[in-house]
């Protein structure tokens, strides 16, 4: 599953990051293979994701969340 | 004996500051280096070169304030910055240090550029800041151990709590910068064969940088049309795919500072650190817009309470020294031109000064508490509809400040389609220089009196004016969304940071540093038309003025009563006006603003107000006092509500004509700044003639069919 699919408070770890021309960008910010991911927040109506990833809080939008391949863990 | 120059007397080094946004570089910045700033520009492109002078030991150095980027990858603008500065492409903002600060909460991350750094070459010493939040979140940074790894010098600072800072000075002054040699090589993620031509054209002195060049040089429009065309042809013959070896140097660069870090971070706790209990609220699908709707009013109400007294205090003092100079001076050209056209110029350019600097204190909070970013958080999907980002909240709210800097937030916004929009409409969100039209004219128009015992019908009003703004931002930015066409890919990635209490000291030098560069900026060009105005409201083609004064002189001989005089002189100042070079252009362009309820003074006020919305008080101000007399300590608000309209015989500003006006400023351009700042933000005449064009045909329109729904 995708990111973008998590439900709130539910925990992940990446497994790999879909190619794309943001994927530098996402990996900049964190957001990495191995790496944990909580969903946090939503913004109301298809708005923006808040993941915590290593004590930060990080903004995406559903589409690059999309491009996190993660497996649920909890 | 050696030819050496005592260290005082050689050119000052230059250290600069670098770090990912939100690790405290900024306060940083202002604990080393307080009121000694400077802001510029880098040449090419807009973001603020913010340098400031360090005098420690009785030596001066040079610090660099650098934008926050989490990598050498430039994306936007402040980031092609960090990337030009640092790979030393321009020689004269080299630095020969520099100093790169950490989120000790967000080591890897700050590690990913610190590292980056290394390779570049760079002499570099890291400051692990917001030691305090380390300690709060159970973590220990071994220090030693992690300058062991890195083989750069490692300080500790809190500098939100001052701690730390006179290491920094220390470490500065005892120039404690290393390079200790590549973190990882570019020979592990490309084939660095091919870079020898770089480094020898560039003359550089590592393959990284040559790597750097390669990928990013032609983003950087800084770098000379030869230098580029040469990358262009490098490009060409190149075989090496740069994006991929990009993302292998990602992988490996943050594969070995994991390791680092595993040997010089201590977790005390096993807990994890959730998001802060205030996002509960205020990221709220609900709570979070009515909060961010509040916070907004508070300001609005904070403004209208505490920038009322000192611009009333300002407004009475430069009345009083107008009229107290007209009295002192003998009387002639230069008193007049002192006392009724430099001294009001002025005194319209300082009354601003309350308003602006309150308004970019709030804003520096909101930024600095981390609020901000939750706006960001919360308006995306909002804005997204409109063609918008959510970032361009940031320049719409500064908006309601001033246009300019609002334009200029809007370079944050990396993709181009959405910073153009978001450019095109802020300067329709009212800003503070409408706020003098809009007050002047609900005062007389506007009963201050309240309905439904709660809201007050003149804030209602002013409310109102407010809204239409952002109707016009939207459907604006709607309309532009299906012209603009672009292939960029528009994205959101944002860190909403922790909260902190705002540090006063940074709030307090943010509003005096916006503010002086209004009063520098702004303040000349305001200054400047208020003078060529009264310049041009005093004198007229000498054949009409002087036949004006002929013809007043011999009733002014025939007059019997003091009562006769005065009518004639006022006669006279009027009859003058009409005649002067301001007064045949307000003629001029009365047939086209009589639909709207204008008459020619109004006009005049008009042609003026089109460098900057607040001449139009000054000038309605200067007009009807010109030839008056100054000593009379009417307010400008008394003097209008006298003034008939002299097409129709009722009072000019009545509720019909005041209320097209109110209109007519919501929408109009009409300010100069705006305009040279958008030139400069978009880099060409093509946006902002669009934009003055677009803006004043709305602003007719918007008029017309409010006077017509009025009268």
């Amino acid at each position: 599953m995708t990111a973008d699919q998590l439900k709130i408070s539910h925990s992940a770890i990446i497994e790999d990051l879909i190619d794309s021309p943001l994927k530098v960008n996402l990996m900049e910010l964190g957001f990495l293979p191995g790496k944990k991911i909580t969903l946090q927040f939503k913004a109301p109506s298809n708005g923006p994701l808040a993941f915590l990833l290593e004590n930060t809080l990080l903004a995406l939008r559903k589409q690059e969340a999309a491009l996190l391949q993660v497996k649920i863990i909890s | 004996m050696a030819q050496t120059q005592p260290p005082s007397l050689t050119k000052p080094l230059k250290i600069a500051l670098i770090g990912n946004p939100n690790v405290g570089k900024t306060t940083i910045f202002n604990q080393l280096t307080g009121l000694n700033q400077k802001i510029g520009n880098y040449p090419g492109v807009t973001v603020d070169k913010k340098t400031g002078a360090m005098i420690y030991q009785d030596q001066v150095y040079h610090i660099i304030d650098l934008p926050g980027t989490y990598s050498l990858y430039p994306n936007s603008e402040d980031e092609i910055i960090a990337h030009r500065v640092l790979n030393q492409l321009s020689e004269i903002e080299k630095p020969d240090f520099a100093l790169m600060i950490i989120d000790s909460v967000q080591l890897s991350r700050g590690l990913f550029l610190a590292t980056q750094l290394i390779d570049l070459g760079l002499n570099l010493a890291i400051a692990l800041n917001m030691a305090d939040m380390a300690e709060k979140s159970q973590l220990e940074i071994k220090t030693y151990e992690l300058f062991k790894q890195l083989g750069v010098p490692i300080l500790q600072t809190d500098a939100r709590h001052l701690k730390g800072m006179d290491q920094i000075k220390e470490l500065i002054h005892q120039q404690n910068f290393t390079n200790p040699g590549p973190f990882i090589e570019a020979k592990e993620f490309l084939d660095n064969s091919q870079l020898q031509d770089v480094k020898e054209y560039f003359e550089l002195s590592n393959d990284y940088q040559a790597y750097q060049i390669l990928r990013f040089g032609l983003k950087d429009k800084g770098l000379s049309e030869e230098k580029r065309s040469w990358i262009r042809k490098k490009l060409e013959t190149l075989t090496i795919n740069l994006e991929a070896a990009q993302l292998e140097e990602t992988k490996i660069r943050y594969k070995r500072i994991t390791e680092v870090i595993e040997k010089v971070l201590v977790k005390k706790s096993h807990q994890e650190v959730g998001s802060a209990p205030l996002d509960k609220i205020f990221l709220h699908p609900v709570l979070g817009y009515l909060v961010f709707g509040g916070i907004l009013l508070l300001i609005f109400q904070a403004i209208f309470a505490w920038a009322s007294v000192p611009m009333d205090l300002i407004d009475g003092f430069f009345a009083d020294l107008g009229a107290w100079l007209s009295s002192t001076l003998p009387a002639g050209p230069i008193s007049d031109l002192l006392s009724e056209g430099v001294i009001p110029g002025i005194g319209g350019v300082v009354i601003f000064i309350p308003q602006i600097a309150l308004l970019f204190g709030f804003l520096a909070i909101l930024e600095d508490t981390g609020y901000m970013s939750r706006v960001v958080f919360l308006m995306d999907r909002w804005m997204r509809p409109f063609g918008l980002h959510g970032k361009s909240i940031v320049p719409l709210v500064s908006g309601v400040a001033c246009a300019i800097p609002g334009v200029m937030a809007a370079r944050n916004i990396g993709n181009w389609k959405e910073k153009i929009i978001t450019i095109m409409v802020t300067p329709l969100m009212s800003c503070s220089a409408r706020l003098p039209v809009y007050i002047i004219l609900i005062g007389l128009v506007v009963p201050d009196e309240a309905i439904f015992g709660i809201f007050n019908l003149q804030a209602l009003t002013l409310f109102a004016l407010y809204l239409l703004g952002v109707i016009g931002v939207l459907v604006t930015a709607f309309g532009l969304k299906s012209i603009l066409k672009t292939s960029e890919k528009s994205f959101l990635m944002v860190e909403l940071p922790s909260y902190r209490t705002p540090r006063w000291k940074d709030v307090l030098l943010t509003m005096y540093y916006k503010s002086r560069t209004f009063v520098t900026e702004a303040g000349k060009v305001i200054l400047a038309i208020s003078i060529i105005l009264w310049i041009l409201g005093s004198y007229g083609p000498p054949s009409q003025m002087d036949a004006v004064r002929e013809i007043q002189e011999e009733k002014l001989a025939a007059a019997s009563s003091e009562e006769q005089i005065a009518e004639i002189e006022a006669e006279t100042s009027s009859l003058l006006l009409e005649n002067s070079f301001i007064g045949i252009l307000g003629r001029g362009i009365e047939p086209v603003i009589k639909p709207l309820g204008y008459d020619w003074k109004i006009g005049i006020a008009l042609i003026a107000s089109f460098a900057a919305r607040e001449v139009f008080v000054s000038t309605i101000a200067t007009i009807y006092s010109i030839g008056g007399d100054v000593e009379d300590d009417l307010t400008i608000r008394e003097k209008l509500n006298t003034q008939i309209n002299s097409n129709t015989g009722e009072k000019t500003f009545n509720k019909p004509t005041a209320f097209s006006l109110m209109v007519f400023y919501v929408f109009a351009m009409q300010c100069m700044s705006t305009l040279a700042i958008v030139y400069r933000e978009t880099k060409g005449w093509k946006w902002p003639l669009i934009q003055t064009v677009y803006m004043t045909a709305l602003a007719y329109f918007a008029a017309l069919l409010t006077y017509n729904i009025f009268s």
